[in-house]
């Protein structure tokens, strides 16, 4: 009779834990950041005002965490989904401050359905997805995808040879000019074929990026 | 003399090769420059920090949400973080039709992405067949409401989000984890029966 009590008692608050909204602690730092590190509390602080102001509408938005190395698709704060970055290195990141806007998805061919033709006619699937592509959004930021060496040889040579050409374009233009050429924020995120084909599935024109950039480490 | 040449194109390759590397674009570990504040500064940067915290965590919705995974499709409904249930489900295949007599005209069977909300809760839905239900089968569209209806396609249940979008059963339980739906998105029967208990109209329903 008293352990049937006791256990009664243990659903019934591990049902009313379930039920309480998450700890003050918690939400009061949900990055979990050391608040004594005024560089990261500033990142944290900018990503978390601009957050904010996206989840307060009806929407999906994608924040890109440098830090966690992680992609996030959140609507209204909640995260519906995450994967890892499995490297990445970028160009002039400190001028991306603001929220971003994706100008147009990857390109996917779609299947078009014959009535004449009959039978199962093949849907658009993720495999039908790019893994190697580049985002452009307003205002000027470029965001580079591209597999792994190891996960996809030939498609990570090809991005690495067009990475050098446009760089090699640039430096013959400073060298002919003398000038410094223009300057657009990239970030290259190399991604498993399979994330970079759900990044590519997600975005949809219009969509709001945020990028979490990482502070230099502690002297 | 040869010695000398190879001597010189490999001293120029290697000049090459160094100019191209110290040129390089940075793979940089930090992207922020480091800030140095006074104590002032950082007590009100660390309030506004905990401030805009508590403001993100309040606007997650409180009651249960619906989450629409259209890539691996799976329908969850959560509460909080809690995945109270994971649902396999069937959504936009991304195909195209053509509207007959318009040049340009198309329908694209994308299930649509972003948030939404529940807007009505329909039991024993009849399908009203629009269109290109009819034009996709290479049949003639009737002229009367009467010959669009179909009742016991979309199952006991039927959750609107609008412009024509429901979340519904299936005949064919089979393609549940494909993407062959016009749009709408399907469930099994039972799965089906959950999310119409747990779900009101007005609980948000976000799809990625």
């Amino acid at each position: 009779m008293l352990r049937r009590s006791a256990s009664f008692v243990r659903f019934f608050v591990l049902l009313l834990l379930s039920t309480l909204p998450a700890g003050a602690t918690e939400s009061e730092n949900v990055f979990g950041i050391d608040l004594n590190d005024p560089t990261a509390l500033q990142e944290a602080t900018r990503i978390l005002a601009e957050e904010v102001k996206l989840a307060a509408r009806p929407q999906t938005y994608v924040i890109v965490d440098l830090v966690d190395h992680a992609v996030m698709i959140k609507g209204r704060g909640a995260e519906l989904h995450r994967f890892p970055i499995e490297q990445w290195s970028a160009s002039h990141l400190a001028e991306v401050s603001t929220t971003v806007r994706l100008q147009a998805r990857p390109p996917v061919t779609r299947r078009k359905i014959e009535p004449s033709a009959g039978g199962d006619q093949l849907p658009v699937s993720l495999d039908d997805m790019p893994t190697d592509f580049t985002l452009t959004f307003s205002p000027s930021f470029l965001l580079a995808v591209h597999p792994s060496a190891t996960a996809d040889f030939w498609r990570w040579l090809r991005f690495t040879l067009r990475e050098w050409w446009a760089w090699l374009q640039n430096w013959t233009r400073r060298l002919a000019t003398g000038k410094e050429p223009p300057s657009q924020p990239v970030l290259r995120l190399t991604l498993t074929p399979h994330h970079a084909q759900s990044l590519a599935w997600t975005v949809t024109e219009g969509m709001p990026f945020l990028i979490r950039r990482t502070s230099p480490a502690p002297p | 003399m040869a010695r000398a040449i190879a001597t010189l194109w490999s001293v120029s390759i290697g000049a090459l090769l160094l100019l191209l590397a110290s040129s390089l674009p940075a793979t940089d570990a930090s992207t922020v420059q480091a800030v140095e504040i006074d104590q002032a500064t950082l007590h009100t940067l660390q309030s506004r920090y905990r401030s805009l915290s508590k403001q993100l965590s309040q606007l997650m919705p409180s009651q249960a949400y619906i989450v629409v995974d259209t890539a691996r499709n799976h329908l969850y409904i959560k509460r909080r973080d809690q995945v109270m249930l994971d649902a396999l489900a069937s959504t936009g295949s991304g195909t195209i039709l053509d509207k007959p007599g318009e040049a340009k005209g198309q329908w694209i069977f994308d299930t649509p992405r972003g948030e939404f909300t529940v807007q009505s809760k329909l039991t024993n839905p009849v399908w009203v067949r629009p269109d290109w239900a009819f034009i996709e089968e290479g049949l003639a569209v009737p002229k009367t409401a009467a010959g669009r209806i179909e009742p016991g396609v979309l199952g006991e249940y039927a959750l609107g989000f609008g412009r024509g979008y429901f979340i519904h059963g299936t005949l064919y339980p089979r393609l549940l984890g494909k993407n062959v739906t016009h749009g709408c998105i399907r469930l099994n029967d039972e799965d089906l029966k959950s999310v119409y208990r747990l779900a009101r109209v007005g609980t948000p329903i976000m799809i990625f």
